[in-house]
């Protein structure tokens, strides 16, 4: 990844990553290994320090919901999955990130009406 | 040779060498700072405590039980710093901002004689710890004995301040102290 450019898009990129969490969780159900997988090599790769408290909070706004399962090696591990207000924000999220993009592919080539 | 610590990771134990357990001390402490305003804490602590669990054991080389500074130090690289959704947005709205600027009183470990008293007064006065140990050796003088309780009361009720990175080992007393602190301070709190 380059540094320079980036780090304009860095808060950009941070306040994205619950949408892009939510995003993963809405698949079949995950744990948090599978979730740092999937977005590792992404622009949004991250570490469990970040996921851990943003999936307690997101947990705690009523969005995702764990159950306990039993691993071959190891302690129970927790398992992500969507509530029903999470499905409904996901939604939400999706409709406005393309109303977003379109605005701003817009109001680049747009005739000026002023 | 190395001593080893065994520390309970998420209820399991684990068997670490001496400074990757003061590693691991300082960035759970760290973390728990971190997330102090959470009301989450415990729970994320735990999960953290089991991710850096399960990545020592994927570092582990086989047959080896103890897990050194060389296996602790990526796996909590690769875990990362804790970053709290939810201080991030008590900043915004202005409100835990001037907790972090002045620390209060705090333990000194690096470079104290006992368990960092005198070392953390001084500080915080911003004066010589020499000026504050001559002080507390003459009132030790001057109260016959009496001291000794009061250093020990100023001892459990103070908090440590974090481990610095990198830093070379603590001395053996306030490596000690802390540990025996430390640990009453854990069983006074599952007490209550």
């Amino acid at each position: 990844m380059n540094t320079e450019p980036d780090l304009k898009l860095l808060p950009l990129r941070k306040g994205l990553l619950e949408f892009v969490v939510l995003k993963i969780v809405a698949g079949p159900s995950v744990y948090v290994p599978d979730i740092l997988r999937r977005l590792a090599g992404t622009e949004f790769a991250t570490q469990e320090g970040t996921l851990y408290p943003l999936l307690s909070k997101l947990r705690r706004e009523g969005l995702v919901q764990y159950e306990w399962q039993e691993s071959d090696s190891g302690p129970p591990r927790k398992y992500y999955q969507l509530t029903e207000a999470g499905r409904a924000q996901v939604h939400a999220l999706d409709q406005y990130w393309l109303q977003l993009h379109r605005t701003i592919a817009d109001l680049g080539h747009s005739p000026c009406n002023a | 040779m190395q001593r080893v610590i065994t520390v309970s990771l998420n209820h399991n134990s684990y068997v670490l060498e001496e400074d990757a357990h003061a590693r691991l001390e300082h960035y759970l402490a760290e973390s728990a700072a971190t997330l102090s305003s959470n009301p989450d804490r415990a729970e994320i602590l735990a999960d953290l405590e089991q991710a850096i669990a399960d990545q020592c054991n994927r570092r582990l080389q086989p047959g080896h039980t103890v897990i050194t500074l060389a296996e602790l130090q990526p796996a909590l690289e690769e875990i990362g710093r804790v970053a709290d959704p939810a201080a991030s947005e008590s900043v915004n709205h202005g409100a835990a901002a001037e907790t972090v600027t002045r620390p209060g009183l705090e333990q000194v470990s690096e470079g104290a004689w006992i368990s960092g008293v005198c070392n953390g007064l001084a500080r915080s006065a911003s004066i010589d710890v020499t000026l504050t140990r001559v002080i507390a050796l003459l009132l030790l003088f001057v109260t016959g004995g009496t001291m000794v309780l009061l250093y020990v009361v100023l001892m459990l009720l103070i908090p440590y301040t974090p481990l610095q990175l990198n830093a070379p080992p603590l001395r053996k007393i306030p490596a000690k102290c802390r540990e025996i602190v430390t640990s009453l301070r854990a069983k006074i709190a599952a007490m209550v």
